[in-house]
């Protein structure tokens, strides 16, 4: 399953952060460092993927934007096992980092070529698509326009009670 | 866009986050913007008392008189800026409220703020998340399907396992709701309230509606439900079985682009579908051979598409069926393709490909390791690859690809990788690697050694402790079988003493606990073998070693280590003959030391040391680590007999919970643990003594365990004779073969086995399974005595000759260095064989009786025992000796010159490469005992002639039918699945174990085994090397179910684990007792 997906840039500054499983503030804080710190580490030439904190990470990169994405093995298969072992993770990288793509895509045709400062001030509305493709951990949705037809009903929602407001 | 009505605030901030070059410069940002907006909540709260009022006071944030309470705007945007203050890592807890309130609001962009916010913020524990449940199940019911998707959302993320119960009702009743979004949430939500609270929502209930969502006829409320069916199936797949036809069904409509192209990806129809089917079939497949064979085809087509379209995502559903090919049943045809799509990736340019190559070769090595062959090269090159994370992978392939071969290059390897690293889950994984396949595939005990004191030295704080304790029995028990000659262990020995003398001289600055007990234990030990370093210089390194203030030195310095050293120093005091002065200063320290046991132990050897120095040498007897006895209480290692006087009409012992095969199994095991650390049995000096030498004297043994066993030898043996099977009375020797620690007492009393064999010997025709009781009550004593078995007994019996000697080695190098020793402890072979010899082809049942006796005789009168075995005994080891060389003795005329030890030593000596004694024994402690006597049979077969005796083997086998209250079982026909059911309610579990198996070495051999056994054949699995057997006795009353599992390592030897199961205890216990004794 995802544990959690990030958006950070080449600075190491989060531009969105959506997690799966709880993680506390300060682990929050100290995964995104050092896992962007791994990333920038890498080159062009090595694999897209990583292994960290028992995560299995795979990440791409657009222009200054890290697309990152943590997995781990099932929820319910963890729980299986006991303590201390490790349930073996089968999420499929490569597939994982076309999900990545699936997704930028996505936020493209929503929001024309999107950018970091795009995200940065849509931060919300970015989350509510991510929570259309992706809920518990699971990919539940790739067809874009399935993705974007109830972003696009918030939207004229929020437009016409936004006008109420004026 | 709502993006465009910013607020001029917002903007500005969002502006500032992204030009900040500097986290510093961004906290700053962000402590400025948590003081903007707790002042505008402050702003509010007079605010919303007033907020008829415009213009309220204070508004000097608030640009308006709009407050956050009124302006659902504002507070949405404040919300969202909260967001960004955690988002960067600061506590925004004093928004959540607000974010309470909006999840409140009617509008639905402004509601699923509220939500989002929460989800992102509160923590599983926080009391804000039970404020919303009421605003959830509000919205689960609300007409307006955004509000619905809004709380399902909400639900997946912020309920905690105590509130499952107050949504679930509502969440199931969106299962059917129109739209099709709705349910494709609600199938994700259910799952997630499951596995928040199993108990709330009932599994199958769960089952049962997932396998309804999976038939809707949305396809995006089907791919939803995939990912539950995946995860649900990994923990119990034997719901969805049944489900194989209609996943292909819905795969081959996706391959056949029958989807809307709205799914399709990159010209790929719905590929996370494609590979999220393909996942679940590789689970349902596993292990499966009927579902394997209906997806081959659709998974022939699958990666046929996929190879033709080339890029990315159509790699990734390669790369998913290459892993399913090789999780399925095996099919040749799909494993050759999986072959050569991974020989695509590992020659791809692209590093993601590599290494999926090389993390799909892994996954095809294990069980079919000539795909690996192909690709040596490409996986050097990933080894020296920079990329570190292809170089993970590339070591995880070298660890399924080792075998005995190249053990030693993977283990460098490994442990070279291991110093490295850093990353402690990777540390732990390697630990344990290296582990297994040290192992597995050590080529010989020194290599082992050595690596398992590397791994101490790098990574011992990870390293399981069983691997400690099993490198000193390893030290102590040396080789035990093959050239278990003493000097080979000695060897070994001296190897070990010499590197942690280095170790010890070297005194690294940070040792941990397990080196430094190992340390301890072994230089204790053996520390007199050392030729770098004195005795006396030893003693005084460990004397350093213990009062270095340094408890880094010590591996933490806890009082356990430090009485280990303690115990070490006292051992090498005491071979050394005095006490050097800097072991003097330690002792007394230690006798005011707050550890009471360390001060216990000091006084003590204080005491002896002043008043009785030479009690030392017996109160720290040298080499005699394995010599305690351990007291099996539960007399385990007589169930055989008892099991085999049962089945032979005697009245068997009611123990009350009527379960002493369970009780035979734990008992084993507990005295494997308690034998893990072999300080303790010092403590009681002058048993520790008595026994030692009884064992040395090699006479049987008076021990406790001696002592137990008073009562039944005259009883049990008569009732050999009675036997009708001659495979049954294998039974005797059977338990021990694998309780290494209830070996001591067989071999103490060694000279009762032979009874049953010799006994029946009459029943010729087989050969071979003689040749497995000879082995089989032989091996047990080498497999406690090990290599150390010599020395004492030269010492302590006179009778002894050279020349006997020499022929017990040639004895020792003909059946693989066990049946030699055995007859160390029991009594001198060589001038009796004459005598015995015409025994041998005349009817043999008379010698036992009065053999038996004088084993019952030594029991209450200890010291007669040493002198008086002699004579007796050694017409008693001639039964060994008949039974070890009983195959020859059949298959050639010339018994006489074929019992003699030399010849058969002569005629044995091209034998010994054919006993598939594998490197990897001496570590798998209990293996030796089991593998050996096989090997006696084996190796009986292969130098005599052939047909004969294998006739006669496979006569004996075929009169073999289990018995169970002397009628032999009936197959119970039945079918898998009935077998699964009735596996369920079988209330007796009866594991057998056996280590190394030849005669089981396949699953066909196994599963031969059963038939003959009676047994129906219900499945045989040959991917997984499973099978299952049924039978039934006493007409159907009782009903029998085994399953068998072989693990096959090199030299044709298989780990068999037999599981029978019974509805009747007894019936159970003795077919489990009976498939061991077939299994060896």
């Amino acid at each position: 399953m995802i544990s959690f997906i990030l958006m950070v840039n080449k600075q190491g500054q989060t531009r969105l952060s959506s997690y799966y499983e709880w993680m506390d503030m300060q682990e929050r804080v100290a995964l995104e460092s050092e896992i962007i710190r791994k990333c920038l580490s890498r080159s062009e030439l090595q694999c897209s993927f990583l292994e960290y904190r028992g995560f299995k990470v795979i990440y791409r990169r657009y222009a200054s934007l890290f697309f990152i994405v943590g997995t781990k093995a099932d929820l319910d298969v963890r729980a299986l096992d006991a303590p201390g072992s490790t349930a073996e993770n089968y999420e499929n990288e490569l597939g994982l980092l076309e999900f990545i793509h699936s997704l930028v895509e996505t936020m493209d045709r929503w929001a024309g070529s999107i950018c970091e400062l795009d995200i940065m001030y849509q931060l919300e509305q970015v989350h509510f698509l991510l929570d259309e493709m992706v809920m518990n951990g699971y990919i539940v949705e790739t067809n874009k326009s399935n993705v974007l037809r109830p972003i696009d009903l918030i939207d004229r929602e929020s437009k016409k009670t936004e006008g109420m407001f004026r | 866009m709502s993006g465009m009505h910013l607020s001029k605030e917002f903007f500005e901030l969002i502006k500032s986050i992204g030009e900040s070059k500097s986290k510093q410069e961004e906290d700053r940002i962000i402590l400025n913007e948590i003081a903007v907006l707790k002042k505008k909540l402050e702003n509010d709260k007079p605010g919303s008392i007033s907020t008829a009022i415009p213009g309220a006071p204070g508004g000097g944030v608030a640009s308006s008189g709009n407050t956050l309470t009124t302006n659902k705007k504002k507070a949405r945007e404040f919300l969202v800026r909260v967001l960004y203050v955690e988002m960067l890592g600061h506590d925004g807890s004093f928004g959540y409220i607000k974010a309470v309130e909006l999840a409140a609001s009617q509008s639905i962009v402004h509601k699923r703020t509220g939500y989002m916010v929460c989800a992102c913020c509160l923590s599983p524990e926080h009391e804000f998340r039970f404020m919303l449940v009421n605003q959830m199940q509000r919205d689960l019911i609300s007409s307006n399907l955004l509000e619905s998707c809004g709380a399902l959302i909400a639900v997946t993320s912020l309920i905690t396992p105590d509130l499952v119960g107050t949504v679930s009702t509502q969440v199931i009743g969106l299962l059917d709701h129109n739209a099709e979004t709705v349910r494709k949430k609600a199938i994700v939500a259910l799952h997630r309230l499951y596995q928040l609270s199993p108990e709330a929502v009932p599994q199958n209930e769960l089952i049962e509606k997932v396998r309804k969502m999976l038939c809707d006829r949305d396809p995006g409320v089907m791919g939803a439900t995939l990912n539950v069916i995946e995860s649900l199936a990994r923990v119990n797949v034997a719901p969805f079985k049944d489900l194989v036809p209609s996943l292909i069904s819905i795969l081959k409509q996706i391959c056949e682009r029958r989807l809307p192209s709205e799914y399709d990806y990159h010209r790929i129809p719905a590929p996370w579908m494609q590979m999220k089917i393909v996942r679940i079939l590789s689970v349902i497949g596993k292990n499966d051979v009927q579902a394997s064979e209906g997806m081959y085809e659709i998974l022939g087509d699958c990666l046929r598409k996929a190879e033709e379209a080339g890029i990315n995502a159509s790699n990734a559903i390669v790369y998913e069926c290459i892993r399913c090919i090789t999780l399925i049943y095996p099919n040749p045809v799909l494993l050759d393709a999986a072959g050569s799509s991974i020989s695509r990736f590992l020659s791809s340019r692209s590093q993601n490909l590599r290494y999926l190559g090389v993390t799909g070769l892994a996954s095809i090595v294990e069980r079919h390791p000539k795909y690996a062959a192909d690709h040596q090269l490409a996986v050097i090159e990933c080894l020296e690859d920079k990329d570190d994370t292809l170089l993970r992978k590339t070591l995880d392939l070298l660890y399924r690809m080792t075998n005995p071969v190249n053990v030693e290059f993977i283990t460098d390897r490994l442990l070279h990788f291991l110093r490295g690293s850093t990353d402690p889950y990777l540390k732990k994984d390697l630990t344990g690697k290296i582990c297994t396949i040290a192992e597995r595939y050590a080529p010989n005990n020194g290599w082992y050694v050595r690596t398992v004191t590397e791994l101490f030295k790098i990574a011992g704080d990870l390293v399981d402790p069983a691997v400690a304790t099993n490198l000193m029995s390893l030290v102590a028990e040396g080789t035990g079988n093959e050239d278990g000659d003493e000097e080979a262990d000695m060897v070994l020995r001296k190897q070990a003493v010499e590197l942690y003398v280095t170790l010890l001289a070297s005194a690294p600055n940070r040792m941990n606990r397990v080196l430094v007990e190992t340390l301890a234990w072994v230089l204790g030990e053996y520390g007199y073998l050392s030729s770098i370093m004195s005795l006396d210089a030893i003693i005084d390194g460990m004397c350093k070693l213990l009062q270095s203030g340094n408890t880094a030195k010590l591996g933490g310095g806890a009082p356990s280590t430090r009485r280990l050293i303690l115990s070490a120093i006292m051992k090498m005091v005491s071979q050394y003959g005095s006490c050097p002065a800097a072991a003097a200063k330690v002792i007394d320290d230690y006798t005011k030391s707050s550890d009471p046991d360390a001060q216990k132990r000091c006084l003590e050897f204080q005491t002896l040391l002043t008043t009785a120095p030479h009690l030392l040498v017996e109160v720290f007897p040298v080499d005699a680590s394995l010599e305690d006895v351990d007291v099996d209480e539960n007399l385990s290692f007589l169930n055989g007999l008892v099991a085999e006087a049962v089945s032979n009409g005697a009245r068997p012992y009611q123990k009350p919970e009527d379960d002493d095969d369970d009780d035979m199994y734990s008992g084993s095991l507990s005295a494997e643990t308690a034998n893990a650390f072999k300080m303790t049995p010092y403590e009681k000096p002058t048993q520790t003594y008595a026994q030692g030498r009884m064992a040395g004297m090699g006479s049987t043994n008076m021990g406790p365990g001696g002592a137990a066993n008073t009562p039944l030898p005259p009883g049990g043996s008569p009732t050999h004779h009675a036997t009708p099977n001659p495979v049954q009375a294998v039974n005797p020797a059977q338990p021990q073969l694998q309780l290494r620690n209830v070996a001591n007492v067989w071999g103490k009393q060694a000279p009762l086995p032979p009874a049953p064999a010799a006994v029946s010997t009459p029943h010729v025709p087989a050969p071979a399974s003689y040749g497995g009781v000879g082995g089989g009550f032989a091996s047990p004593a080498p497999a406690s005595y090990g290599g150390f078995g010599a020395p004492p007994t030269p010492a302590a019996a006179p009778v002894k000759t050279a020349e006997q000697l020499e022929k017990e080695r040639l004895a020792a190098a003909l059946f693989g260095g066990i049946s030699a020793t055995t007859q160390t402890p029991a009594a001198p072979p060589a001038h009796p064989i004459p005598v015995a010899t015409p025994q041998m082809s005349t009817p043999m049942v008379s010698p036992p009786i009065p053999a038996a006796t004088p084993v019952a005789a030594p029991v209450s009168a200890p010291a007669p025992a040493v002198t008086a075995p002699a004579p007796e005994m050694d017409l008693l080891d001639m039964g060994s000796w008949g039974a070890d060389t009983g195959a020859m003795a059949v298959a050639t005329p010339s018994t006489i010159d074929m019992l003699a030890p030399t010849p058969i030593a002569e005629a044995a000596a091209p034998a010994p490469p054919p006993p598939p004694a594998p490197p990897a024994q001496p570590e798998q402690t209990p293996a030796p005992a089991s593998i050996d006597p096989f090997a006696d049979a084996g190796l009986l077969d292969g130098i005599t002639s052939a047909p004969l005796s294998s006739f006669g083997l496979s006569d004996a086998m075929g009169s073999a039918k289990f018995e169970y209250g002397g009628v032999a079982v009936a197959p119970l026909t039945i079918t898998t699945p009935q077998f699964g059911e009735r596996w369920g309610q079988c209330p007796s579990t009866h594991p057998v174990n056996v280590p190394s198996s030849s005669s089981a070495s396949t699953l066909s051999k196994f599963m031969d085994i059963c038939v003959r056994a009676g047994m129906h054949k219900v499945e045989e699995i040959a991917a997984t090397n499973e099978g299952i057997c049924a039978c039934m006795a006493g007409g159907g009353t009782a009903v029998a179910l085994v399953h068998g599992k072989i693990s096959p390592f090199s030299g044709g030897q298989s780990r068999v684990d037999v599981t029978v199961k019974s509805t009747d205890p007894q019936l159970g216990g003795t077919l489990a007792m009976y498939l061991q004794n077939m299994i060896r």
